[in-house]
């Protein structure tokens, strides 16, 4: 597994994201290392899945910037969670401040958002090589609150220890739409592991909102399950 | 004013012959006219007592193998034969595919084969069939059931579903903005396929020449049809049907009397997809009864929570693939400003009025939820096969001797608990 952030304490305030934009895109993977590639306190789901989500945010306390995450779709106890695995981001104030005040393995990357009426196109380059490049065509009306966003799990390095840092960001969506996806470029290894295999697209969305990333309130040990192994902090 | 009783028993009931039009039967819609008057009379069935099944979703515990798939099969039929001897009314098995754990049921057609060939008077029901065309296509739910209910004489009850996990729909690769279209026009043709005579069809997601579809069923005019309710807004599409609801998820004690009270007033005024009405709504619980609370408690909750938990690891239609079909959540992580962040610990939420105690509180469980105009209870029996066979067997037998002839000497308290609903 990649190398994760390292949290001085649980006390980052709030952080208001305002008329962001995310696409969120789904695919299902081989469920050959479905519960290798999470830590043993989560469960996969059945299929596995992975979760795509890019925000692009032009305004935050440290100015405009986007985020890249590939998560595992899991269960903590019975809550869907996306369990991260690997984060990119193209300002190096937020990439800090995400993974020292949230947990988020952000590293710096370029993000290219193409926006076409009906395309949307997400490009990650690290180290001058694509490692990730996904569209979302055809875009089809939804009510805002049709897209279902899962709340974050990041593995962190806390003061209790290893840690799954639960993020419950309150997205405020006025816009959805959702996209047919398509993946011409992934690189595993670059997203935390190199057993990833988005094989199968399903769906992909993009809303219009203001997010709100929420002071962390649990953690859970990543080897129990969440039923015995939640701390509120 | 034709008032006989349905082969069924409860509310079911045939509206007069002048309601039909003599072209009825190469007509792909029920005339509408006759319609007020059919639903009026489904109320009589609302009278009978309070009925009781059982409910099968053949979950089955890690690691998989032959052996133990077999032995929750072997399981569940013991379970049907003894409620048969018991005196319960129904059966149901679900069809689920690919659920690892939660259902190994994907063949309902069988399981209720085998369970009919095993018992006299239980009625054996689809818990449900997915009305979807690429996992079955109507011409094949309408024979299979037909030969259903031949075999059984005449015990079939047919549920309808158009599946809710992205596992399953993803794995027939069904377009979820459609599947409700689809299960609508199930549920419309299926009356007509069973019809008589050789029946014609062109419809969205089927369409055939004129055809005699063989065998028909027993039961005139056909099987009691009911949908699985789950998403709220279902029981409205059963009451403008004029079919019954089937509940495969835990609601309140609130939830499910709204739903029971929107019911039965929307039935009032249904376009039926056939000539009779069935307006039955059915619930579901678990089920564990044992004298002592306490050991009613360790075993129902440990089985409740298995299979809880197994439920939780489907990817759901809502969560993979947004769609207006399918209702969303619109935010899962609720803001730390009302209740706070969701706590990961927090177990399963316990549904109100489950029936794992002692009989006095399956009793007075139940009493509550006939009261808001239930006509039955079907049980989950266990989960993961959580709790040993002969504790199973063991609780039907309690629940059969202590609970159930409290609700077998009282027809009349369904019958006032709807009058008081305002029916």
């Amino acid at each position: 597994m990649a190398r994760r952030p390292k949290l001085a304490g649980f006390d980052a305030p709030a952080v208001a994201l305002p008329r962001s934009e995310i696409v969120q895109a789904l695919f299902e993977m081989p469920s050959s290392a479905r519960e290798a590639i999470v830590p043993a306190g989560l469960h996969p789901t059945n299929p596995a899945a992975l979760v795509l989500q890019a925000w692009r945010c032009p305004e935050s306390p440290w100015g405009a910037f986007s985020l890249v995450q590939a998560r595992a779709q899991t269960r903590s106890g019975v809550r869907p969670r996306g369990f991260v695995l690997g984060a990119a981001c193209d300002n190096a104030a937020a990439a800090s401040a995400l993974a020292t005040g949230f947990g988020f393995p952000a590293a710096p990357a370029e993000i290219r958002w193409q926006r076409a009426y009906d395309t949307v196109r997400i490009e990650v380059g690290r180290g001058g090589e694509t490692i990730l490049a996904l569209e979302g065509a055809d875009p089809e009306p939804l009510a805002a609150g049709d897209v279902q966003f899962s709340g974050t799990l990041n593995l962190a390095d806390t003061p209790r220890g290893w840690r799954l840092v639960q993020l419950d960001p309150e997205i405020r969506a006025t816009r959805a739409e959702r996209l047919r996806p398509k993946l011409s470029a992934f690189r595993a290894a670059a997203w935390g592991d190199s057993r990833l295999d988005p094989y199968w697209p399903v769906s992909a969305s993009i809303t219009l909102a203001d997010i709100e990333l929420l002071p962390i309130r649990f953690v859970c040990r990543p080897d129990e399950l969440a039923f015995t192994g939640t701390e509120r902090v | 004013m034709n008032e006989s009783r349905h082969e069924s028993g409860a509310g079911y009931v045939e509206p007069p012959r002048s309601c039909l039009r003599p072209a009825f039967f190469d007509f792909v819609r029920p005339d509408p006219r006759g319609d007020c008057a059919t639903a009026e009379e489904g109320r009589g069935g609302r009278g009978d007592a309070l009925k009781f099944g059982i409910f099968f979703e053949l979950s089955v515990p890690r690691p998989f193998g032959p052996a133990i798939e077999r032995q929750v099969y072997e399981n569940a039929l013991e379970q049907a034969r003894l409620a048969d001897a018991l005196g319960f009314d129904w059966v149901w098995a679900v069809e689920h595919h690919f659920l690892e754990e939660y259902s190994h049921c994907s063949a309902p057609e069988l399981v209720l084969t085998a369970v009919a060939m095993q018992t006299k008077r239980i009625r054996v029901g689809h818990g449900a069939v997915v009305c979807v065309p690429e996992m079955n296509h109507p011409i094949r739910v309408a024979e299979r059931a037909a030969t259903l209910d031949l075999l059984s004489g005449g015990r079939l009850e047919l549920g309808t579903a158009r599946s809710s996990t992205w596992t399953e729909l993803g794995g027939f690769q069904v377009n979820p903005d459609e599947t409700k279209k689809t299960w609508d026009e199930f549920v419309r043709a299926l009356p007509v396929l069973w019809r008589r005579e050789p029946v014609r069809w062109n419809g969205r997601c089927f369409s055939m020449p004129e055809r005699n579809v063989l065998p028909k069923p027993v039961q005139d005019p056909h099987p009691p049809l009911w949908v699985t309710v789950t998403s709220p807004g279902t029981e409205l599409d059963a009451a403008e049907r004029g079919i019954g609801c089937l509940g495969v998820s835990a609601a309140s004690y609130q939830e499910q009397e709204r739903r029971t009270r929107e019911y039965h007033r929307r039935i009032q005024s249904c376009n039926p997809v056939s000539s009779v009405v069935n307006d039955q709504v059915a619930t579901l619980n678990f089920l564990y009864c044992h004298e002592d609370r306490k050991r009613a408690a360790e075993l129902g909750m440990r089985f409740m929570g298995a299979f809880s938990v197994a439920n939780s690891h489907l990817l759901w239609t809502r969560e993979a693939f947004p769609t207006r079909a399918y209702q969303s959540l619109a935010n899962l992580a609720p803001s730390a400003s009302g209740s706070g962040a969701t706590n990961p610990g927090d177990g399963v939420a316990l549904p109100e009025g489950l029936c794992i105690g002692d009989p006095q509180h399956c009793i007075a469980a139940i009493k509550r939820w006939e009261s808001i105009g239930v006509t039955g209870v079907n049980f989950l029996l266990n989960g993961m096969e959580a709790v040993p066979q002969p504790a199973v067997l063991d609780s039907l037998r309690l629940f059969a001797r202590e609970v159930m002839p409290q609700f077998r000497k009282e027809p009349t308290t369904t019958a006032r608990a709807l009058a008081g609903a305002g029916q």
